[in-house]
C-alpha cells in the first residue's frame, strides 16, 4: 500500500509539472470490479516508469480486495492528489478527485445496409509540450511522456517527422451500397499498409535517409514488413497527399524544407500482430474502456478493416512550444449475420434441414429449397460481435469513453450496464467506470438504415492483356453525379513494369461526350518515370470527369525479366502493385483508393542456373574455339609445309638430330642385314 | 543503273510500303515480337521518346527510351504514320541499292549486279525487321553505306556514314578496323579515317548533348545501358538468360566477358582476312550479329543480305544445310516457343532459351563455314578447285583401288621414299611393291626390285602422279596430307 502510495503521488507531482489536469472540486469515487495489473516493480524504478504504469495504477493483484481512495492535497501552487488506502471486505477502489490526462477515446457503431455493421474506434491523445528544435544531447534535456506514447517521440525528434500517416488496410469497402469510406476516406490505405510523412530535413537526399530510419523503426514498432521499403518503393507526392491548406507545419530550423514523402507495401497482411502495438500504444491498453472490445480474432474476421496512426505537430507561437497529436483509429465493417453464425458454429457446417429458411413461395421439398436472404429481424450486442464485453472506461481521459450509435428511426440502442438496459436521446452512451457494459441493438428491419452518402466518383483500376511480357492498365472513372469531379489521381508502379506513356488514351463508351478529349479533361500531369531498382514510376495527374459519364484512361506496358535472386519465393503468385489514390477535390473532398492488382511476370526456370551457364558458355566456346582454330592456320601440303619448318624451327632441328641418330641405327641395321646376307 | 536495278529498288520499297499499308496492325503486332524488336530498338519505344521530347519531359530520365537523341528528334518530325512507314521503306530501298553498287564493285563474281538487290527485296527478315520499324533499319542503311564507300575510296562519306552508323548502335563502330582495311592500303590513309570518324562521333554526341539541354544523361541510357545489358529482355542473343540466371556477385566478370567476347573476332578477322577486306568486313558483321547482347533478325537479314558475295565460296560450303536448317528451325520455332512460355504457360524459358542456342549456333555455323571457304579459296590460290578433297578418304578401299598402280611410299624416317607397283596389301597395310625404286631425299638410289614394307614404317601412301606423266603436284593421301601449319 505505500507503494501504491508513491505511485499516485507520482503522477500527482507530474501534473503538478506538467498543468495540463484540471483540478475538479468534486471527488469522484469510482468502483472497481475488474483485474488490473500492477506490476511489483513499479515503485522501485519510479523515475522511468510512469508511461508503463501509469495507466494502470487500479489493480487488483492475486485476487486481495483493496479500496483506494484519492484525495487532493495541495503542494505549491498546484493541485497534487493523495491517496488513502484502507482495506474492505469489498473490493472497490475509490479514487477520489480522477486526474486527467489529455486522451479520448470514443466509439461510432452505424448498421449499413444489408446487415452490415461498421465501428469506428477513435482515439485521440497529444504529448506534453516541448521546447521544438532542442538537440536531444543538452544535458538538461528531459522527456516526460504521460499518455503519449513513448515509442513514438524519440523516433519523431530522430527523424524530424512532422507529420506521420500509417494505414493497415485490409478487405473490400463496397461503395455502391455502403456509400462513402469513414472520415471521407482519409483515413483508410489501399490494402496493405501504407505510409506518408513530411519530414523536414536540409535536402532530399538526406529527407530519404531520415525517411529509412523512420520505417525501420516503425517496422519494428508495428511488426509490419515496413524495412522493406527502399528507394524503388518511395515516391515524393507532388499534389497528392498534400496536408489541407488550413493546416501549416512548423520548421523548426528555417534552413530546412519539409518533404513529402510516401511508400505502399502492397496486400502486405494486416493482422493481430500490427494490432496489438497499436492497442499498446493507449493508456488503457486493452484493459479498460472501448480497447476491450479490440480482439485481433474478430478485427480481422470482418469484410472490411482499417487501422490507421495519424501524428501530426502543433505549436503554439505565444509560447514557442510545441505538442505532437495522435490519432489512432480502428474501423471495420462486420457482416453481422456471418459473425452470429460463426458465435454458434465455430467451424461452418451445412444448415440442417429443419433451419433451413426456404422460400414457401417457391417449389420446395426434402431436396430443393430457395434459400431467403438474411432475417430483417434482429437483435445483437456489440459482445456478441466482438466476444467481450466492454470493461469500464478509460480513467484518465478529460472525459469518459463515449459510444455512439448512428441508426434510422426504426432501429433501437441500448447501453446494458449490470444486466439492466439504459436508453439515451441521441443513442449516445457514457461508459462507466468499473462496469461490465455491452451495446445492444434491436430493429425490425434491418435494411432500412441511414441513408447512405454517396460517393462522388467511382474508380476502379484493371490490367488488360493477356501476355506476361506486356499489359495494359485501364482505370475506369465513373461520375454518377450532376455536376463535374476534379480529382488527382495517383499512381505508383514498380520498376519493372515500364510505361509508355504515348499510348495513354482515353476510352469512351457510348453515353460518354464524343467530342472529349484526353486533353480536355486532362489539366496537370506529373510523371517521373521508373528507373531500374532505384525508383518507382510515379504518376499523378488532375482530371476532370463531366457530369453522369463514364470514362476509361489507358495505358500499355512492358514487364521486364528480374534476375534471378530479385523473384520472391513464391514467383508465380505474381507482384503485388499498390492501389491507385484518388484525392476528389472538387465539389467536395474525398479520397479512395483502388483495389490492389496482381501482376503476373514472365519466370525464368529457377533450377537452371548452371545448366545455363555450361550451354552457353559451351556454345560460346565451341563457336569461339572453332573459329580461333581456323584462324590461326593456313592451308597448305606437306612439302610446303617441310619447305616452312626447315631451317627456323625447333621442332625441326630436333627432328634433324633424331634423324641423324635413325641413319645411325639404321646403318647398324644394314651391316646386321648384311651380315645375314652374307 | 540497269533497269533490273530499278526493279528491285522499286520492288523493295513497293512490297514493304504495301505491307506496311495493308495490314496496319502488323507493325504493332511485329513491334512486340522480341525476335524483331528489343528495349534497345523497338519502334513503341521510339514513340515514347516522340511523345516525351513533344510534352518537354526528360528523354532519359526514365528507363524507357534507349535510342539515341538526335534520332528521336528527327523522327518526330515525321507526323502520320504512312509517313514513317514510308521512310523505313524508303532506308530500306537505299540498302537494296547500295547492295548492287557494291555487287558492281566485284565484277570477279560472275554475278548479275541485280542480285543482291533483288534478294534484299525478297528477303524476309529484312522485310519484317522493316515493317516492325525496329530502328536498327538506319544503322544497318548507314553502315552500308559506310561500307559502299570504303569501296570507292570516298574518305569523307565514309567516314560520316560510320561516325553515324556507330553512334546509332554502338557495336557497329567495332566495324571501323575491317572497314579501314577495305578504305586504303595506306596507313596514312587509315589513321585519317580513323580521326575522322571518331571527329564526327564526337560532333554526334556534342549535338545530342545539345539537343537534350546540356545532359549526357543520354550516354547512360544508350550506350552504357547495351554494353551492360541493363534491360532483361528475353532476345536470340546470347545475354539474356545467363545474366538472368547467373549468381550476383559474377555478374560485372562476365558482362565484361561477353563484351570482351564480342571484341575478340574483330581485329584477328581484319588482320586474316586483310587482302580480301571486304570479306572480313561481313565477317565482322556476322560475328557481331552473333554475339551483340541485343541482336534482332533484321541484324541477321542484313548480314545475310552480303552472303550472295561469297558466290565462288559455297562450292567449299561443309554444311551449308545444317546452317540453313538451324536457321530455318530457329526462325520458326522462336515465336511458337516464346508463346508456350509467356501467353500460355504450357512451356518454361528454357524452350526459348533452347531455340536462342539453336540460332546463335546456326550463325555460328555459317561463321565457320565462310571462315573455312575463305581459308580455302587462299589455298587454291583465288581459283576455286572444288575437286579436290580434303576430307578424309577411307583408307581400305583407297589401297584397294591402288592395287596395280604406281604408288609412292614415303617412310617416317630418312626422307626415305619408294616408288612401284602396288601388288598386294593387307589389313595392316603391310605393302608389297614390285619394280620398286628407292628415293632418298629427292635423289633416285637405283632400283631395289620386290620388296616388302612394313606398315609401322610408312608415314604416307599415295598414287605414284609422276607416274602417270600428270604435273599436279598435289598429292592425295589417306592421313593428313593437307597439313596445316603455324
Amino acid at each position: 500500500m505505500v507503494r501504491l502510495i508513491g505511485i499516485v503521488g507520482w503522477i500527482g507531482l507530474l501534473n503538478s509539472v506538467i498543468g495540463v489536469v484540471k483540478a475538479d472540486e468534486t471527488s469522484l469515487k469510482f468502483q472497481i470490479d475488474q483485474d488490473i495489473d500492477l506490476q511489483d516493480d513499479c515503485n522501485e524504478s519510479l523515475g522511468n516508469h510512469e508511461d508503463s504504469c501509469n495507466s494502470g495504477f487500479l489493480f487488483n493483484e492475486d485476487g486481495s480486495e483493496t479500496e483506494i481512495e484519492v484525495t487532493e492535497t495541495i503542494i505549491e501552487d498546484a493541485p497534487r492528489p493523495t491517496i488513502n488506502l484502507r482495506d474492505k471486505e469489498d473490493d472497490s477502489i475509490i479514487v477520489e478527485d480522477q486526474i486527467w490526462y489529455p486522451y479520448r477515446e470514443h466509439l461510432t457503431v452505424k448498421p449499413l445496409p444489408k446487415n452490415y455493421l461498421l465501428t469506428s474506434f477513435d482515439f485521440n491523445t497529444e504529448s506534453n509540450e516541448f521546447i521544438p528544435g532542442r538537440p536531444s544531447t543538452d544535458f538538461d534535456d528531459y522527456s516526460h511522456y504521460t499518455v503519449f506514447p513513448k515509442a513514438f517521440k524519440p523516433i519523431l525528434d530522430q527523424t524530424s517527422t512532422r507529420q506521420l500517416h500509417l494505414r493497415f488496410t485490409r478487405g473490400f469497402w463496397d461503395a455502391e451500397s455502403w456509400g462513402r469510406l469513414p472520415y471521407d476516406g482519409f483515413k483508410s490505405g489501399g490494402s496493405g499498409v501504407e505510409i506518408w510523412a513530411i519530414l523536414e530535413a536540409a535536402s532530399k537526399d538526406s529527407a530519404f535517409s531520415q525517411w529509412k530510419t523512420l520505417v525501420n523503426s516503425l517496422s519494428g514498432l508495428f511488426c509490419a514488413s515496413m524495412n522493406f521499403i527502399d528507394g524503388a518503393k518511395t515516391t515524393f507526392p507532388v499534389e497528392a497527399f498534400h496536408p489541407m491548406a488550413d493546416s501549416t507545419l512548423p520548421l523548426f530550423d528555417n534552413s530546412n524544407k519539409l518533404y513529402l514523402i510516401r511508400a505502399a507495401l502492397a496486400n502486405e497482411p494486416i493482422c493481430t500482430e500490427n494490432l496489438t502495438p497499436l492497442v499498446k500504444l493507449f493508456p488503457t491498453k486493452g484493459k479498460s474502456g472501448i480497447t476491450t472490445l479490440l480482439d485481433g480474432h474478430k478485427v480481422f474476421d470482418s469484410t472490411w478493416h482499417s487501422l490507421s496512426v495519424d501524428i501530426s505537430t502543433e505549436c503554439y507561437e505565444q509560447t514557442d512550444r510545441c505538442i505532437h497529436t495522435l490519432q489512432a483509429l480502428v474501423d471495420m465493417v462486420i457482416n453481422v449475420p456471418k459473425t452470429l453464425a460463426r458465435n454458434e458454429n465455430p467451424i461452418p457446417k451445412p444448415l440442417p434441414s429443419d433451419k433451413l429458411r426456404c422460400d414457401l413461395d417457391k417449389p420446395y421439398d426434402a431436396f430443393h429449397c430457395f434459400q431467403l436472404p438474411y432475417e430483417t429481424e434482429g437483435s445483437y450486442g456489440l459482445s456478441e460481435l466482438f466476444g467481450k464485453y466492454i470493461q469500464g472506461s478509460s480513467l484518465m481521459s478529460e472525459e469518459p469513453s463515449q459510444v455512439c450509435v448512428e441508426i434510422s428511426d426504426n432501429w433501437n440502442s441500448f447501453i446494458q450496464v449490470n444486466g439492466s438496459l439504459f436508453a439515451t436521446a441521441d443513442d449516445c452512451f457514457e461508459l462507466k467506470d468499473f462496469q461490465q457494459q455491452d451495446i445492444y441493438f434491436e430493429s425490425n428491419n434491418t435494411n432500412e438504415v441511414l441513408d447512405v452518402e454517396p460517393v462522388p466518383v467511382y474508380v476502379s483500376r484493371s490490367l488488360t492483356g493477356y501476355g506476361q511480357d506486356r499489359g495494359g492498365l485501364r482505370t475506369v472513372f465513373m461520375n454518377p453525379q450532376n455536376e463535374p469531379v476534379t480529382l488527382i489521381y495517383f499512381e505508383t508502379l514498380p520498376w519493372f513494369m515500364r510505361i509508355y506513356l504515348s499510348t495513354m488514351h482515353l476510352e469512351k463508351n457510348a453515353q460518354s461526350p464524343v467530342n472529349i478529349s484526353l486533353d480536355d479533361i486532362l489539366q496537370s500531369t506529373y510523371y517521373m518515370p521508373a528507373a531500374d531498382r532505384i525508383r518507382p514510376t510515379h504518376l499523378e495527374y488532375r482530371i476532370t470527369i463531366p457530369a453522369n459519364t463514364t470514362l476509361a484512361v489507358s495505358y500499355q506496358f512492358d514487364k521486364s525479366l528480374l534476375q534471378y535472386a530479385e523473384y520472391p519465393p513464391d514467383a508465380n503468385h505474381g507482384f503485388e502493385i499498390e492501389s491507385a489514390v484518388i484525392t476528389v477535390i472538387d465539389p467536395t473532398a474525398y479520397q479512395l483508393r483502388t483495389a490492389t492488382l496482381l501482376l503476373l511476370l514472365s519466370t525464368p526456370d529457377f533450377s537452371m542456373p548452371y545448366n545455363v551457364i555450361i550451354l552457353t558458355s559451351t556454345v560460346m566456346g565451341l563457336i569461339f574455339g572453332t573459329l580461333f582454330n581456323l584462324l590461326v592456320k593456313k592451308m597448305l601440303t606437306v612439302e610446303e609445309a617441310d619447305k616452312i619448318q626447315e631451317g627456323n624451327s625447333l621442332q625441326h632441328k630436333i627432328q634433324v638430330v633424331k634423324g641423324k641418330i635413325m641413319t645411325k641405327s639404321k646403318f647398324k641395321y644394314q651391316e646386321v642385314k648384311n651380315d645375314l646376307k652374307e | 543503273m540497269l533497269l533490273e536495278e530499278k526493279y528491285a529498288v522499286v520492288s523493295c520499297i513497293v512490297i514493304r510500303l504495301i505491307v506496311s499499308l495493308l495490314f496496319p496492325s502488323l507493325q504493332a503486332q511485329l513491334d512486340k515480337s522480341v525476335e524483331l524488336s528489343t528495349p534497345m530498338s523497338s519502334y513503341r519505344s521510339l514513340t515514347e521518346g516522340i511523345f516525351l521530347l513533344r510534352n518537354g519531359f526528360p528523354l532519359y530520365h526514365g528507363g524507357v527510351v534507349h535510342h539515341p537523341p538526335l534520332l528521336v528528334a528527327f523522327m518526330s518530325l515525321f507526323e502520320p504514320q504512312c509517313l514513317v512507314a514510308l521512310l523505313y521503306a524508303l532506308t530500306d530501298g537505299l540498302i537494296s541499292y547500295q547492295l548492287m553498287c557494291m555487287a558492281r564493285c566485284f565484277p570477279g563474281l560472275e554475278m548479275p549486279s541485280w542480285l543482291p538487290g533483288a534478294l534484299y527485296a525478297l528477303n524476309p527478315l529484312a522485310l519484317l525487321s522493316c515493317v516492325s520499324q525496329s530502328s536498327v533499319i538506319f544503322a544497318n542503311a548507314f553502315t552500308s553505306t559506310a561500307i559502299l564507300c570504303a569501296l570507292k575510296g570516298n574518305l569523307l562519306s565514309f567516314a560520316t556514314a560510320l561516325g553515324i552508323a556507330s553512334y546509332l548502335s554502338p557495336y557497329q563502330s567495332l566495324l571501323l578496323i575491317p572497314s579501314l582495311y577495305v578504305l586504303s592500303r595506306e596507313n596514312n590513309q587509315r589513321t585519317k579515317a580513323a580521326l575522322a570518324v571518331l571527329s564526327v562521333f564526337i560532333v554526334l554526341l556534342q549535338l545530342s548533348s545539345a539537343v537534350t539541354g546540356g545532359s549526357w544523361e543520354f550516354l547512360q541510357a544508350t550506350y552504357w545501358s547495351q554494353m551492360n545489358f541493363e534491360k532483361l529482355f528475353p532476345n536470340l542473343g546470347l545475354w539474356w538468360y545467363f545474366f538472368i540466371e547467373m549468381f550476383d556477385m559474377f555478374i560485372p566478370f562476365f558482362k565484361a566477358a561477353f563484351n570482351l567476347f564480342v571484341i575478340s573476332f574483330i581485329l584477328p578477322f581484319s588482320i586474316r582476312f586483310q587482302r580480301q577486306p571486304f570479306y572480313a568486313l561481313v565477317l565482322c558483321i556476322g560475328w557481331i550479329t552473333l554475339t551483340k547482347p541485343y541482336p534482332t533478325l533484321g541484324d541477321a537479314g542484313f548480314f545475310f543480305s552480303f552472303l550472295p558475295f561469297f558466290k565462288p565460296l559455297f562450292g567449299y560450303m561443309r554444311c551449308p544445310l545444317l546452317s540453313v536448317l538451324l536457321c530455318i528451325h530457329a526462325i520458326i520455332l522462336s515465336p511458337i516457343f516464346y508463346h508456350l512460355w509467356v501467353d500460355l504457360g504450357s512451356g518454361n524459358s528454357n524452350f526459348f532459351y533452347a531455340i536462342s542456342l539453336v540460332y546463335a549456333l546456326a550463325l555460328g555455323f555459317v561463321l565457320i563455314d565462310l571462315c573455312w571457304s575463305m581459308l580455302r579459296i587462299e589455298f587454291d590460290g583465288g581459283r576455286p578447285n572444288y575437286n579436290l578433297k580434303f576430307t578424309p578418304t577411307n583408307p581400305k578401299p583407297f589401297l584397294g583401288e591402288l592395287v596395280n598402280k604406281p604408288i609412292v611410299v614415303t617412310l617416317k624416317f630418312n626422307k626415305t621414299q619408294y616408288k612401284g607397283n602396288l601388288i598386294s596389301t593387307d589389313n595392316y597395310f603391310n605393302l608389297q611393291l614390285s619394280e620398286a625404286e628407292e628415293v632418298v631425299d629427292g635423289k633416285n638410289k637405283g632400283k631395289v626390285g620386290d620388296i616388302f614394307i612394313r606398315c609401322n614404317n610408312v608415314l604416307w601412301i599415295g598414287e605414284d602422279l609422276s607416274a602417270k606423266e600428270q604435273h599436279q603436284q598435289k598429292p592425295t593421301t589417306s592421313d593428313d596430307t593437307p597439313t596445316t601449319t603455324d
